[in-house]
């Protein structure tokens, strides 16, 4: 999840009121952050993306006003009506469609500042972005660019100075090799032919959506006018990024003006909030408690909501940035919060349901019993394993194997098929530990089945030491059966790669054939490195096993 | 009470009192007790820090091959000189000396014309001075008149005929043997000071009878005298007995199971599902959308190449996918919830449960394996164990949902808890909870808490509120067994798993 740094001095400062940092730091679990990391200036929070705008100390100041009461409602938001536009050429329609900005101006940035609106772009692309492919934004210095601007599109050899580069490349080279951003993003464009391109009145490249942003417009800390643009695939999209943005470019002290967007399905933001209505029988009846209506609105309020009360119901006026509050549900929450969850006494609910275990936990929990009356130690091993341990030091046939696709680890590729191997890895792990080493585990076993999984619950079982018989494991397999179901068992000659030629068999039951014993094979042993003698079993436990 | 010393020791004891330093073998030999018996006897004072036992080595020689034919026919030396006496003019050909000494004619003459007993002039050898026994002569001597006994390197006085002995091959044979000898530590010399001579005496039989065949006295033994039935009943009880490596169930099995008696025991009821899930119910169910970044392949492990042939009832299908595009407006495909993975909670099993039953009133839970595509450090492991209870009902609240993590935590020995908001995409409202945790001093984040969704229950035709709440087990096994890595779990360390205490 996403960090955010907060400095006390600066939020001493947005806060508008001398708060102790105590204070501070015990309220912001109470907004939803968890705290990461505190030093003596500042403390490291990390918030769930569904809240994009506590991407800044603003947005999370702004709720920390609310739930100290210091101000309440919804931030409102003044846009003035601008002179600037966007027209939109019909050619960006199957690449990027959509296109959204707005103008901040007579603002002051510092390090911090342009840090923060830097980390907030950034979470923003991989949030409600999806890592730019969904929308993805632009911020430029508005004095080096002349109006009206143009979306659309141009050919992959057409040339511009990125970011952060002092000469001209072509938008091939941007994309496959030149640029970091280009490396990490350019797969984005990579099946088209054209790209999109927003062109200033002059002609002047000033982005490369969703990639990169040209040289010419780049922001510093003298820069007092912005423009923030925001491409994206749905409109929806492009304007939640852009609420986001528009409301901690606010707090930031900027003024805001609207630019008009037209052409190609596109249309100037609204950036409205919207109503909601709320039953609060609802809010008593899910939280379980009975406070007033005028309570409730106040709880509200305290989320940074507005709310009105009309007879048993409440109107909620919502901001456009809270894209995380889909329905009601999410309005009793905002109830809870601003109520205080730390004033909700736990309740235990009334039942008078019995509680059984599941029928196949019940079979396990006497077979592990039955096992370790026989002396065996049980061991967990992982369900994802390695092509090493499952199929090449075991000799097993690994056609019929489930696999993973893009495993960050090279241990856990493949699903076991059997928990035989691992075991004999787990002696191999073992052997500067006393002998005799008898170990069993049971478990999920993946078998692939006319191109389908189907999963089976296995027992299996080794003794190691230097006088193992195969007489002895199959006296374990014998009196495990008896044991638990008072069942004989047939074990006829086999071979197997993993067991020993001559010391190997099938283990039958009436007429399934449910598993193998035998003496693992020297070969084996020797791939492990175990030097002691190993007798093992596995069987698979079926209904009456 | 002071301490008991089993008869051997008590026979060690007093004889180290009267001389120290004694080997294993010279104690057997003077307590007439068998060797083994001093053996065990000196462990057991060891480590009770009554004795302390110095290993060191010592060297003996002994005649070699050629030392032996030296010893009945003189050095070759000594063989050259008779040679010589016994010739015509003290004196003879180079070649007749040779065939004579074969092959110890040159170690003859070498050494021979060292001792000053020869000259050679133009290929004649002629005898002069006179020729007494050398060192190395008198050394072999020595060594020959204390056999069969080997003669220890420290008793031999002239070193530079050893040397020069040694220097020549199969002439002497060095052999080293380490030995202990054994002493009393202060301790030891307090207590063989108590040692009652009396006691020894009197039970000597006993003693002997019981070291021999190592089992308790029994009752039969004819004793007549009641200090020898207190020594000899009174054995060592303090003395370490050996250790019996218990057959037993994994500690985080354990961890596992008292977690599911907790949940039965508040009423609830065990499902359980597989561990290979389609995209639908362990995503698109529970209102997760497709381009969600928890649905990426960093997340989460899908299976390679297969999907799932049937996934849920149609009327299921239609009603998740019409919330998502009305929740979500995007693009739903079929395709993508047919996906297979790994499941990544057990949540997809108990939303499927109350699917396909939909109770007015549960309360079921689901524990075992999930699987999460991360890389492997001592906090994450890609492959864990959760669980998950879920409460359907009329009337159940968010305060309920609160009360039930507050008991869960009561019957887990954890007293101190609270609650703070946080974010789960599937419940609203979500909470997470905070345990105060002793042994480390801090708050713990553990269960994570939830009202399901409207969007997630309504479509499926749950009606009621569901309460839902869950989490990692080996978090809580971690903090059972004062782990600080997670993989020590799984590592199967036979030294951990035999030795890590049952009931913490």
């Amino acid at each position: 999840m996403p960090v955010v740094a907060l400095y006390f001095d600066r939020i001493e400062g947005i806060l508008g009121k001398k708060i102790s940092k105590e204070k501070i730091i015990s309220t912001l679990p109470f907004i939803g952050l968890d705290i990461e990391e505190e030093t003596k200036d500042h403390v490291n929070v990390e918030y769930s993306p569904n809240r994009p705008d506590y991407a800044t100390d603003y947005g999370i100041v702004s709720s920390l006003q609310g739930l100290l009461g210091i101000k309440t409602g919804i931030p409102k938001l003044k846009i003035k009506k601008g002179k600037n536009s966007i027209t939109v050429n019909p050619s960006v329609r199957k690449i990027r469609p959509f296109v959204t900005a707005i103008e901040a101006r007579n603002g002051k940035l510092n390090d911090e500042t342009i840090r923060q609106l830097i980390v907030m772009q950034e979470d923003l692309h991989n949030g409600i972005g999806r890592r730019r492919k969904k929308s993805s934004i632009g911020i430029h210095d508005l004095d080096k660019i002349s109006f009206p601007l143009r979306y659309t599109t141009t050919g992959k050899d057409d040339k511009f100075i990125p970011l952060d580069s002092s000469k001209e490349m072509s938008i091939r080279d941007i994309l496959e090799r030149t640029t970091e951003a280009g490396i990490k993003y350019g797969y984005l464009l990579a099946n088209f032919k054209k790209v999109p391109i927003i062109l200033d009145s002059h002609g002047h490249k000033i982005s490369l959506p969703p990639i990169i942003n040209s040289e010419r417009t780049k922001i510093s800390n003298n820069t007092r006018n912005l423009l923030v643009e925001v491409t994206a695939m749905e409109k929806n999209a492009a304007e939640d990024t852009l609420a986001v943005i528009t409301n901690v470019l606010q707090d930031a002290g900027f003024e805001l003006f609207s630019i008009k967007i037209s052409g190609a399905n596109n249309s100037t933001p609204l950036l409205k909030p919207r109503n909601l209505i709320l039953d609060s029988d609802l809010v008593n009846k899910i939280l379980g408690i009975k406070i007033s209506i005028s309570t409730m609105v106040s709880a509200l309020r305290k989320s940074r909501l507005d709310a009105q009360s009309k007879g048993q119901k409440i109107i909620c006026t919502i901001p456009r940035y809270r894209t995380d509050i889909f329905g009601p549900m999410d309005l009793v929450e905002e109830v809870a919060l601003g109520y205080g969850i730390e004033n909700l006494e736990p309740t235990i609910p009334r039942s008078i349901s019995v509680g059984q275990k599941a029928k196949i936990t019940t079979t396990l929990d006497a077979i592990n019993s039955v096992m370790i009356g026989l002396g065996f130690s049980e061991v967990m091993n992982f369900g994802l394993m390695s092509q090493r341990v499952l199929c090449d030091y075991t000799k097993r046939d690994s056609s019929k194997i489930v696999s993973v696709s893009d495993s960050k680890s090279q241990e856990h590729t493949i699903l076991r098929n059997a928990i035989l191997p691992g075991l004999i890895d787990t002696l191999s792990k073992n052997i500067h530990e006393s002998y005799p080493q008898k170990l069993f585990e049971t478990g999920v076993v993946f078998l692939q089945r006319n191109g389908d999984i189907s999963e089976e619950i296995h027992l299996a079982c080794v003794s190691a030491h230097n006088d193992i018989t195969f007489t002895e494991i199959k006296s374990v397999l014998q009196s495990f059966l008896k044991s638990i179901s008072n069942f004989g068992c047939r074990t006829p000659t086999s071979t197997n790669p993993m067991f020993l030629v001559g010391s190997t068999a099938d283990v039958f039951v009436f007429n399934d054939k449910i598993g193998e014993i035998g003496l693992i094979s020297p070969e084996v042993r020797d791939n492990f490195k175990l030097r002691v003698p190993i007798a093992g079993f596995e069987i698979k436990l079926t209904v009456n096993i | 009470m002071s301490q008991v010393l089993h008869p051997i020791e008590q026979k060690i004891l007093k004889l180290l009192l009267e001389k120290q330093n004694l080997t294993p073998e010279e104690l057997s030999e003077k307590t007439e007790l068998s060797i083994d018996q001093v053996r065990r006897g000196i462990e057991w004072l060891r480590f009770k820090d009554l004795v302390q036992v110095n290993e060191s080595e010592k060297h003996f020689v002994s005649l070699g091959k050629r030392g032996l034919e030296a010893s009945d026919n003189g050095l070759p030396e000594r063989q050259l000189v008779n040679y010589l006496k016994s010739s015509f003019g003290s004196s003879c050909e180079m070649n007749e000396a040779k065939n004579q000494l074969k092959t110890e004619f040159s170690a003859a003459i070498a050494n021979a014309k060292k001792n000053g007993w020869i000259e050679i002039h133009e290929n004649r050898i002629l005898l002069k001075g006179y020729h007494d026994l050398t060192p190395e002569e008198r050394l072999i001597k020595t060594i020959v008149s204390r056999s069969p006994e080997v003669v220890s390197v420290d008793e031999i006085e002239d070193k530079n005929a050893l040397d020069s002995l040694k220097k020549r091959p199969e002439f002497l044979t060095i052999n080293s043997t380490k030995y202990v000898t054994v002493n009393l530590s202060e301790k030891g010399i307090e207590t063989a000071k108590n040692v009652s001579s009396n006691s020894i005496s009197i039970s000597d039989s006993i003693a002997t009878t019981l070291a021999r065949d190592g089992a308790s006295l029994s009752d039969t033994t004819p004793v007549t005298d009641s200090i020898t039935v207190k020594v000899a009943r009174a054995i060592d009880v303090e003395a370490p007995a050996p250790i019996v490596f218990v057959a037993r169930s994994h500690p985080l099995q354990d961890v596992i199971n008292e977690v599911r008696e907790i949940f039965i025991g508040l009423g609830f009821t065990e499902v359980v599902g597989n561990l290979v899930q389609s995209s639908f119910w362990n995503f698109d169910a529970l209102f997760t959308p497709q381009d969600h970044p928890a649905r990426e392949m960093q997340d989460t492990f899908y299976i390679r190449n297969l999907h799932a042939k049937t996934i849920a009832t149609k009327n299921q299908i239609s009603n998740v996918s019409q919330i998502h595009k009305k929740g979500w407006k995007y693009d739903w495909k079929l395709d993508e919830t047919k996906r297979l993975v790994l499941r990544t909670h057990t949540t997809c099993v108990t939303i499927k449960e109350l699917a396909d039953r939909k109770p007015d009133e549960a309360r079921i839970f689901s524990i075992g394996r999930v699987f999460r595509n991360e890389k492997v450090s001592y906090k994450h492991l890609v492959e864990f164990n959760q669980v998950e209870g879920v409460v359907v009902g009329k009337n159940v609240t968010l305060r309920d949902l609160m009360g039930l993590q507050r008991e869960f935590y009561l019957k887990m020995g954890m007293k101190k808890i609270k609650f703070w908001p946080t974010f789960f995409p599937y419940t609203e409202p979500s909470l997470q909870s905070m345990v105060y945790n002793e042994k480390l001093e801090k708050w713990v984040e553990l269960f994570g808490m939830g009202i399901f969704r409207p969007e997630v229950t309504n479509p499926l035709g749950i009606k009621n509120p569901v309460l839902a709440w869950g989490g990692g087990i080996e978090r809580i096994a971690m903090l059972k067994y004062g782990l600080d890595d997670v993989r020590e779990l799984y590592n199967n360390s036979l030294g951990w798993l035999r030795n890590v205490p049952k009931c913490q």
